[in-house]
């Protein structure tokens, strides 16, 4: 059975593959609109090669991991404090709310204008997502532990450094980690959309700059590299909670 | 309302005894419930005798686990008093042993043993040679190192008496530790906890909802009333110790026992029914 859910998980994408160069092939697809898989893994090599999509992809990278932990780790010491003192969270939570619904990309004029035009600014609109999603789940992380957990705590009169290590932290673990899966997700679409909008590098700029001057197999090319960049980065999500998380049994998607 | 009992044989708190560990006075208390306020303890009154072991039956929503809250200082907000006069010697108050799923399932078995030592600021190294102590007795050396979801209940249940016992308190609240297990694992938990309290001078106050287990385990049993909780009657279990859990079904006095325990339960449970079901329910035999 374990066998055959191996086989299953590999052959979706690569069945979708084959049935695109497939239709592609019959000419029931454009190949000019929708250029088939392996005329588009030939450019990417050739992009690899001769127009530094090496570069792109590491200016992507860079810009996505400085965002992240630009937006992760305020976001997560925010939401616990909120989660833990009440004070704190009635002083807070109107703030949250009122800047929350702000569609974000709707913010990067006023970000250039205080900022500047320049890598800050990108940096701090990528982190805008994951800050506010690890600020929320943070805090509901913390007020959905279980009250036998605090019970216990309380009961042998756990101090605050103890209760914060031994049963906060722990107890919000696997929340946080369901945040920062979707915080990833938020942190590469904002990367990409920072870098069709202002970017002289990345994959964002790459796959917008090549629609353009309507080279498709260019745009799509960078595209696949974004998603193998992005699957990469989620698959490493499942190895950060294997070592976060360790007391959780197994739950492997792929 | 349940049935009011002035039965002389209730024990009270307010009889001098010179052994008495834990002396509650008219402790009454109550809850902002939907329907206005709902009393969930009226006028208890109980001295638990230092070193014995006390166990409290009751129909279920007396107040049973309320009282041992309170006793834990989980609740802090109740009328009347609560005064513990047992012998610290130094050693933590009170620990309480909770339901089963109190054990902390980020850490591993050996963690979770420590967990009272490692939080009072005892050197590492004995938080772990006392915790291995407790789980070489209990049986569970072999899994220090697992984590509570990889055992089965009953050695999850084992684990949360070896986390109260490590700590070393003097008196042992336990909240129906054994509720959650099947009847035989049950019996090998209640045999463990017997060998590891007869000689440990400790005082213990354990709920359960079993009779059998009551007798089983208890010096004396306690039966509460219909809500609100009261203490109706206490029974004196004259049975030789130590016991074994799984030879002491069978035994006469036993079985004598028992008949008595459920005869003061049974209007209370008879009670409670009729209350809920708001239809008189034909008194039942004993179970």
């Amino acid at each position: 059975m374990r066998r055959v859910e191996k086989i299953l998980v590999v052959a979706s994408p690569v069945g979708v593959f084959v049935l695109w160069e497939i239709l592609a092939y019959l000419g029931w697809i454009d190949v000019r609109i929708l250029p088939p898989p392996s005329s588009v893994a030939i450019t990417m090599v050739v992009m690899f090669g001769e127009e530094g999509l090496l570069d792109h992809t590491a200016a992507t990278l860079f810009r996505f991991f400085i965002g992240m932990a630009v937006g992760v780790v305020p976001g997560v010491l925010i939401g616990l404090t909120m989660g833990i003192f009440r004070w704190f969270r009635a002083f807070t939570n109107p703030l949250v709310a009122l800047f929350y619904p702000i569609p974000r990309i709707a913010l990067f004029p006023l970000v250039l204008i205080l900022v500047g035009i320049n890598e800050t600014s990108n940096v701090i609109m990528i982190a805008l997502g994951p800050f506010f999603t690890m600020l929320i789940s943070a805090m509901y992380s913390v007020l959905n532990i279980d009250r036998i957990y605090r019970d216990v705590a309380e009961n042998f009169e756990t101090g605050p450094r103890h209760l914060y290590t031994m049963v906060t932290l722990p107890a919000a673990m696997p929340t946080l980690m369901g945040g920062l899966r979707i915080s990833v997700g938020l942190g590469l679409l904002g990367t990409v959309a920072v870098e069709f909008l202002v970017g002289e590098s990345g994959l964002g700029h790459v796959i917008w700059n090549s629609w353009q001057v309507l080279s498709l197999q260019r745009s799509m090319a960078g595209l696949v590299v974004s998603a193998i960049v992005g699957f990469a980065v989620y698959l490493s999500m499942d190895l950060l909670e294997r070592y976060l998380v360790p007391w959780q049994k197994k739950t492997a998607p792929v | 309302m349940p049935p009011e009992s002035d039965d002389p044989a209730v024990t009270s708190g307010g009889r001098s005894d010179p052994a008495v560990g834990i002396r509650i006075c008219g402790l009454n208390k109550s809850f902002d419930g939907p329907e206005g306020e709902l009393v969930a303890l009226a006028e208890i009154d109980l001295g638990v005798r230092e070193g014995e072991f006390l166990c409290i039956v009751g129909p279920s929503g007396c107040g049973k686990t309320t009282l041992l809250r309170i006793l834990a200082g989980l609740e802090p907000q109740f009328g009347g008093s609560v005064d513990f006069t047992v012998d610290t010697d130094g050693k933590p108050l009170q620990s309480m042993v909770f339901q089963e799923q109190g054990v902390f399932p980020w850490l591993t078995v050996l963690e979770n043993a420590a967990y009272g030592l490692t939080v009072r600021h005892v050197p590492k190294d004995r938080c772990r040679a006392q915790a291995r102590d407790y789980l070489r007795k209990l049986g569970l050396s072999a899994f220090e190192a697992a984590y509570p979801s990889q055992l089965s209940g009953g050695m999850r249940q084992r684990v949360n008496l070896a986390r109260a016992f490590v700590n070393d308190p003097a008196v042992l609240l336990m909240d129906e530790p054994l509720g959650a297990l099947d009847e035989q694992t049950k019996m090998l938990v209640q045999t463990d906890l017997l060998r590891l309290w007869e000689g440990s001078n400790k005082t213990v106050l354990f709920i359960t909802h079993s009779l059998d287990e009551a007798i089983v385990l208890g010096d004396r049993v306690a039966v509460m009333s219909n809500r609100p909780g009261r203490i109706k009657t206490i029974l004196d279990i004259d049975l030789p110790r130590p016991r074994d859990a799984l030879e002491l079904r069978n035994n006469e006095r036993f079985l004598h026992l028992r008949r008595q325990v459920w005869d003061s339960l049974r209007e209370e449970v008879v009670s409670l029914e009729s209350d809920e079901n708001r239809a008189p329910v034909a008194a039942g035999a004993a179970p």
